[in-house]
């Protein structure tokens, strides 16, 4: 039987939201803290950060911050310039008081940025964006990485204890880290290449079913059988692990 | 009942809390759409296709008599100090309405206004006065009459384009919404055949019928080979780049004519832009440089020539052989050509500007090797193989983001040209399955046909 | 071993066992799973749904596709807060469990139980369809 070893790399456990947020150091970030930060710049302000830095991530948990706290959201990511219909519509659709967050603020050109700053200024409403460079609006966090940050993230995967020493090294990381100049996508996909490197040997030759085959135990080496959770607003497409 | 809550509370990692504020949320975003979309269209409709229907279809017949001919003048604004005169040609007639004689200007289309006065006269000249004609009157307004009837099609459908577009997107977005409410992640994705249709963003991927996630394979065997069963379809980076260099030449050096031109105009008046010219001469240089690279490849593609690749029966089983024949145009030496069978995983993931596609090659067994192939415009290379499906290989795979492909590769070493490879994707089915071909085959060369039936 | 997220707090629990030894079953296979629910005193179970499913994972977008999907709403046929139920159904042709390098197919069985106030709670049971051994990388590119 194939031994299913799952790579805590994998995008279920990495994507934007599904890991908390961080700052450089690799500490918990106080989101209450950027969030009254935030309503001192009167609600439009951006995550600036080099590609990889995490403002994805972070502008996912503000967004669900803003909404416990009872205000109202409405999210935009974007892909490119033609994606400036969904932003005006986002922007168009709210009011005095809502916050619209907008992922990849850069990928707008200067006019169409211009636009939809004075549009959101006409309806009252917030913006969050996230941005690679200085867009001329107010800088709500600068994102950083650092190995720190990195190993922080590491961490806090599912199953470290049991792959971490083994499957995973410290090297690893600050390697991974070096490699891709401190772009943490890029390193944790690495991270999933050297993982899938090791484990492949894990998979040769091992038998880790349950015993009696009743399938209610998992083995905790790194291999998981079944995971349980509550789900909860906002989760990803799989909001277990 | 209860309302869905609206604040959640936290738990570690976890937060409790529902997303039918979410779902609420976008259901309002969507429904805005398709008001706006129907507010939109019937502003258009009651302004532009209305008038022109009650014209073809309440208006009623009568017989005219022309008094006398005009322009209409309208006269609008033109920033920032000047104006915009049209002309519309129109004509007063006597014609009988309601039984009772009437005296009218006729009114025409909009679409007849022009800036030319010349020509709004021109069309004024068609017309004899004294002469008789057909009109046709409003039974509501008399005073109203045209004298000519018919539909502007292309003026209803730019008229809707807009406004339909938005009810589209509006509506599908709205009706999706809905059917999720309140429905877990496993009931949405089980109810997702008729989703599929109002999720314009998703990617339907196309599976063989029984075998959920394995692709269709009927653009696969829709050509006849020439002595096998059928010839594989080529999905070469190569032709790619072609078009892509012939694109890019095409399109830079047309913007590069037009700056041209306009410079050559500017000094045949006298006049030097230098900025023009300073920017001209590094254009030039990339313009040439496109046409050079498309040049080079195109000569790469014809001197090498096409590769072929026949197959004996498709699509292929685990544990099984298959006859290929590899065909090999062009002129010239090559080195070595080689064809190996491959299985490639593809990934992509999307996040923010960045697209990510990664792909990776898990199992690749050579099938045979040929050196010194030598090819001639008349006498193209040919040679057959054995290709094995390894048994308890994985079947081919496709979802929206990530794929499991199998594919025969062909790379050749041109005596005087860079290597090349050309792939042809197959499809493999799972173990213990019986291919069964998509569409009927076509008669080829003596083989009697036959067919296999898929066991479920 | 549930991977509990909170040991501080009571988590409901759902115990489930399949009828095939290391849950290893075959294409056209009948699969049968019986469940047990623990954990849950107190709370009110306002629905459940059974779910077999397929879905992907490795370094791309995660897709999913059910193959076998039931919602039980009918309070006589609901299991109170520690009672047990079960379910069954073939399993199709394809896709076969695989484990790929930056692709995984992967097969499992869910049970998400419903509470008042829109709170669900997921339990996730992982099987493999087929016998496709791991693949191994030979060259990758991005």
């Amino acid at each position: 039987m194939a031994v299913l070893v799952t790579n805590p790399f994998a995008t279920r456990f990495t994507r934007p939201g599904r890991i908390e947020p961080l700052d450089v150091t690799g500490s918990p970030v106080d989101v209450d803290a950027l969030l009254d930060r935030l309503r001192g710049l009167l609600g439009t302000a951006a995550i600036v950060g080099p590609h990889g830095s995490g403002k994805s991530t972070l502008l996912t948990h503000l967004a669900a911050a803003l909404e416990r706290r009872g205000e109202r959201v409405r999210r935009a990511r974007l892909h490119s310039w033609w994606d400036v219909p969904k932003a005006w519509t986002a922007i168009r659709d709210s009011t005095a008081g809502d916050t619209v967050c907008i992922d990849s603020w850069e990928c707008l050109g200067v006019t169409a940025r211009s636009v939809l700053r004075l549009a959101a200024r006409v309806s009252g409403c917030g913006l969050l964006v996230t941005s690679h460079r200085g867009t001329g609006m107010p800088e709500l966090i600068r994102c950083g990485t650092s190995a720190s940050l990195l190993r922080s993230i590491v961490r806090s995967l599912p199953g470290h204890a049991c792959w971490h020493g083994q499957l995973i090294h410290e090297t690893d990381i600050e390697a991974a880290f070096a490699l891709h100049c401190g772009n943490l996508r890029e390193s944790l996909y690495e991270l999933y290449d050297r993982f899938e490197a090791c484990a492949s040997s894990i998979r040769a030759g091992v038998d880790a079913g349950p015993d009696g085959g009743d399938g209610s135990d998992g083995v905790c080496d790194g291999i998981q059988q079944f995971v349980d959770g509550f789900s909860y607003a906002g989760a990803p497409e799989r909001n277990l692990g | 009942m209860r309302l869905p809550r609206f604040f959640s509370k936290k738990r570690g990692h976890r937060r409790t809390g529902s997303r039918e504020w979410g779902v609420f949320g976008d259901g309002l975003f969507h429904g805005t759409l398709l008001l706006a979309g129907l507010f939109f269209g019937a502003l258009l409709v009651s302004g532009v296709a209305a008038p022109e229907w009650r014209i073809n279809h309440a208006f009623l017949e009568s017989r005219c008599t022309i008094l006398a001919k005009g322009l209409a003048r309208t006269t609008v604004a033109d920033p920032p100090a000047a104006v915009i005169t049209t002309w519309r040609p129109c004509l007063r007639v006597r014609y009988v309405a309601n039984g009772s004689v009437h005296e009218s200007w006729s009114d025409g289309p909009s679409t007849e206004n022009t800036p030319d006065r010349e020509a709004a006269l021109r069309r004024l000249a068609a017309w004899t006065l004294g002469s008789e004609a057909t009109c046709w009157y409003d039974p509501a307004a008399p005073q109203t009459v045209v004298l000519q009837r018919g539909y502007n099609w292309w003026l209803w459908l730019l008229s809707l384009l807009l406004p339909g577009a938005l009810v589209l997107v509006g509506g599908s977005g709205l009706v999706r919404g809905l059917r999720s409410w309140g429905k877990s992640e496993e009931h949405r994705a089980a109810s997702a055949g008729f989703s599929e249709l109002l999720d314009p963003l998703a990617q339907p991927t196309l599976a063989a019928p029984g075998y959920p996630a394995v692709p269709v394979w009927d653009d696969l065997v829709n050509s006849p080979g020439t002595i096998l069963r059928y010839r594989l379809p080529i999905e070469s980076p190569e032709n790619w780049t072609l078009v892509g260099f012939g694109l890019f030449a095409l399109l830079w050096n047309a913007v590069l004519v037009v700056l041209a031109v306009g410079a050559g105009l500017d000094l045949l008046g006298g006049r030097i832009d230098w900025w023009l010219f300073a920017l001209l001469v590094p254009f030039l240089g990339v313009g040439i440089g496109g046409v050079i690279m498309f040049i080079r490849s195109l000569v790469f593609a014809t001197a090498v020539g096409p590769t072929q690749l026949e197959i004996a029966d498709h699509p292929l089983l685990p544990g099984r052989q298959y006859d290929v024949l590899l065909a090999q145009g062009g002129t010239g030496t090559i080195r070595s050509l080689a064809l190996s069978l491959e299985l490639e995983e593809q990934a992509t993931f999307r996040q923010g500007t960045d697209t990510r596609t990664e792909q990776a090659v898990v199992w690749k067994q050579s099938v045979a090797v040929f050196h010194e192939v030598n090819a001639a415009p008349h006498s193209r290379f040919e040679a057959r193989a054995v290709v094995e499906i390894p048994p308890g290989a994985m079947h081919s795979f496709t979802s929206s983001h990530n794929a499991v492909r199998w594919r025969l590769v062909v790379r050749g070493t041109p005596d005087r040209w860079p290597e090349f490879s050309r792939i042809f994707p197959v499809v493999v089915f799972p173990p213990d399955a019986e291919a069964k071909e998509a569409s009927p085959r076509p008669a080829g060369n003596g083989e009697a046909s036959r067919s296999r039936e898929v066991s479920r | 071993m549930t991977k509990a997220m909170d040991s501080g707090s009571a988590m409901p629990r759902v115990d489930m066992q399949f009828d095939r030894p290391h849950r290893q079953h075959e294409p056209h296979d009948q699969i049968s799973v019986r469940y047990r629910i623990e954990g849950c005193e107190g709370e009110h179970i306002r629905a459940i749904e059974h779910s077999v499913l397929w879905y992907t994972e490795g370094k791309g977008e995660e897709d999913l596709g059910v193959h076998f999907f039931q919602r039980l709403t009918d309070r006589a046929l609901l299991p109170s807060a520690t009672a047990t139920g079960a379910f069954t159904t073939p399993l199709p042709q394809s896709p076969l469990s695989y484990e790929g390098v930056i692709v995984k197919v992967r097969w499992c069985v869910r049970v998400r139980l419903f509470f008042e106030g829109s709170r669900d709670f997921v339990s996730e049971h992982v099987f493999t369809l087929g016998r496709i051994p791991p693949a191994q990388l030979v060259s990758s590119r991005t």
